[in-house]
């Protein structure tokens, strides 16, 4: 929900460049390694599956709502939709994103480096709701308008880090790759990516991160996401309904991010 | 390469006129609406202006002649085409309310089509690139800003603008606007500066207790994960417990619904990037200059107050920017909870289907997110030169 926040490289200050690269694949591909988000997700599930029968415990909550819980739609078709809404957009906003950064950091493309890299930055501190509001004028109510809001916003950490993590590549490595008699195909793949990946990444986590909160709140504009029984319920004065669909989205946006936490080097 | 002193093209320029043209061309730029609701008839430029409209291409082809062999000259005159073209923009929307807008009509109005916002977004992006390319003195900058500001103030409070739709809903409600645009500011200021003091203390007492550190981290990076609709969420229910509860509490004006929530949440999302950077600002001073200072036999205090303070200011303002800018937009979710602000605005908007309303409420977000980065970025700047010269 938020611009320019954490996990930024170049705000966080916290030496990003120090840390090993990128974790090895031995790392990642232990159970032990994935504990956290696998309890999360696990904590998700239950939540999912226990919600519909938690009824007398709302109705202790809160006694004056009527119908304790949520009931227009299931909780399931909710949280996938909501979560259809952020991949879709997350995947466009990625690859695009990914790809105008390497493009205008090639040599023919270098033109556009200073109005892209200007772009990114004015951009993000464009609050999310507000984007999501015009998107309304242009493209109407519903899911579309919040997919096309999505993807603009989130467009912007993942330019911006691409950008970063390219452009802290040493260029005497650079110069020296090249040296070794590297295309510069070869240069991108094998070096400039690898060595961007983490900041990349960290890009990518705010992304996927502002997006999950702004699709919540796509469901102001007509969107289907878990953000609907909130918004019954402050228009109905339901507290039940409110704690419901919060308690959801904190869950899921734990554990999509405890995966992201998971994948980046850790910060100590 | 964008050198100021090359005769090569600037291919940026040669880019983005051909989309100012087709805006000019084929979008409709403005439309009359005979009433709030009702979405109305656009206009493009043919209709608006006939034969005489092919003059104001002729604007677009200029730049981007002038752009063909970008020397510093010909590009200092593209860019006072483009400045010209923005400052006449109100004066040709106040032209056109005059002229297609019946005085007789109480409610017909006028709307702000596709081709002007890309038009206006066109020129925007021309303006970042001559910034890029010609290597202008920063005031002229702030100059030109000053003047398409005073331009567009002149314009609307000459009453010309009166008819645009936007307009029509900020005279429908000035009191209320001002009122938001004021509680707005007072929420962001009040959950900033509760931050700034809360992280400040908190950055002191993980230097003090570094086993502190990992664990006020990790929850101020959880606070800063739950989406922002979520947080508010989940304390209207113990507020309003609360408040049911204690008669004192209630008072005070805390209640589940309301500013009491959102101040909470606001404060709780701004601590990790001010704590954060606070403390990366401390840490980071040079020891060399810490142990010359205690060398001139400063006490550990004054060495604090006049030597480690000063120098992390501006990585610690820093840190203020980036949490006005997200308690900015986050105020603006805040409405839906009853906090009152400019998102009530676009809330009522979406919810009534009136889009200038929604304007109304969204522009004026944007442009304090913007005013406020510019200003504190330009504040930090001038800190670290002060110290750079020191």
């Amino acid at each position: 929900m938020a611009p320019n926040k954490r996990h930024h490289p170049r705000t966080g200050g916290l030496g990003m460049r120090n840390d090993p690269a990128i974790l090895s694949d031995s790392d990642l591909l232990t159970w032990r390694h994935w504990s956290a988000p696998l309890g999360w997700f696990a904590a998700l599930g239950m939540l999912l599956v226990a919600m519909p029968h938690l009824g007398s415990l709302f109705a202790a909550l809160d006694p004056e709502a009527r119908e304790p819980i949520y009931r227009r739609d299931a909780f399931v078709d909710l949280l996938a939709n909501h979560l259809l809404l952020v991949a879709g957009a997350s995947s466009i906003a990625i690859l695009s994103g990914v790809s105008a950064a390497i493009m205008v950091t090639r040599p023919w493309g270098r033109d556009f480096l200073p109005l892209v890299s200007q772009l990114a930055s004015i951009g993000q501190t464009f609050p999310p709701v507000a984007v999501l509001a015009l998107a309304v004028p242009w493209l109407g109510f519903g899911g579309l308008p919040t997919v096309v809001a999505l993807v603009l916003y989130g467009l912007l950490p993942v330019v911006r880090n691409t950008l970063v993590g390219i452009g802290e590549v040493d260029p005497a490595t650079r110069e020296a790759a090249r040296g070794m008699g590297m295309s510069p195909r070869q240069v991108l793949w094998q070096l400039e990516l690898p060595l961007a990946a983490p900041v990349i990444l960290a890009g990518i986590r705010t992304s996927v991160t502002v997006g999950i909160a702004t699709a919540a709140i796509g469901s102001t504009i007509g969107a289907k996401t878990l953000g609907d029984p909130i918004i019954a319920g402050i228009i109905n004065g339901n507290t039940a309904y409110i704690l419901q669909g919060a308690i959801l989205i904190g869950v899921l946006a734990l554990s999509i991010d405890s995966v992201f936490a998971r994948l980046l080097p850790s910060r100590r | 390469m964008s050198q100021p002193h090359s005769a090569s093209p600037n291919r940026v320029l040669l880019a983005l006129m051909p989309v100012a043209l087709a805006a000019l061309g084929w979008l409709d730029i403005a439309s009359v609406q005979p009433n709030r609701i009702v979405p109305g008839q656009g206009m493009n430029l043919w209709a608006i202006m006939g034969p005489a409209g092919v003059l104001l291409a002729l604007l677009p082809l200029a730049v981007g002649g002038l752009a063909w062999r970008a020397t510093t000259l010909r590009m200092r005159w593209a860019l006072c085409l483009v400045v010209l073209a923005m400052l006449a923009l109100p004066f040709g929307l106040a032209a056109f309310c005059r002229a297609f807008i019946d005085p007789d009509a109480p409610y017909a109005r006028v709307g702000l089509a596709a081709g002007f916002w890309v038009l206006l977004f066109v020129f925007m992006l021309a303006l970042i690139e001559f910034k890029a390319s010609l290597r202008l003195p920063r005031g002229s900058w702030w100059g030109l800003g000053a003047l398409m500001l005073g331009a567009w103030s002149l314009s609307l409070a000459s009453g010309a603008l009166d008819k645009l739709a936007l307009m029509q809903e900020y005279l429908g409600r000035s009191d209320k606007f001002s009122e938001a645009l004021v509680y707005h500011s007072l929420l962001v200021t009040s959950a900033v500066g509760l931050s700034l003091v809360m992280g400040f203390a908190l950055a002191l007492a993980m230097r003090r207790w570094p086993l502190l550190e990992r664990g006020i981290n990790g929850v101020l990076s959880l606070i800063q994960t739950i989406p922002s609709l979520a947080l508010f969420g989940l304390l209207l229910a113990p507020l309003a417990w609360l408040a049911d509860r204690y008669e004192w509490l209630s008072a005070l004006g805390v209640q589940g619904i309301g500013a009491a929530p959102a101040l909470i949440a606001l404060v709780g999302y701004s601590l990790l990037p001010m704590t954060r950077n606070t403390f990366v600002a401390l840490g980071d001073v040079d020891t060399g200059i810490i142990e010359s200072a205690r060398g001139m036999g400063m006490s550990p205090s004054q060495i604090f107050l006049q030597v480690r303070l000063p120098l992390a200011l501006p990585v610690m303002i820093e840190g203020v920017r980036i949490t006005s800018i997200q308690a900015i937009g986050l105020a603006a979710v805040a409405a839906l909870i009853g906090a009152g602000g400019l998102g009530t605005f676009v809330f009522q908007g979406l919810g009534q289907a009136a889009m200038d309303l929604v304007l109304l409420g969204a522009l004026p977000i944007i442009a304090m997110a913007v005013i406020v980065d510019g200003l504190l970025t330009a504040l930090a700047g001038a800190l670290r030169q002060g110290v750079r010269h020191d």
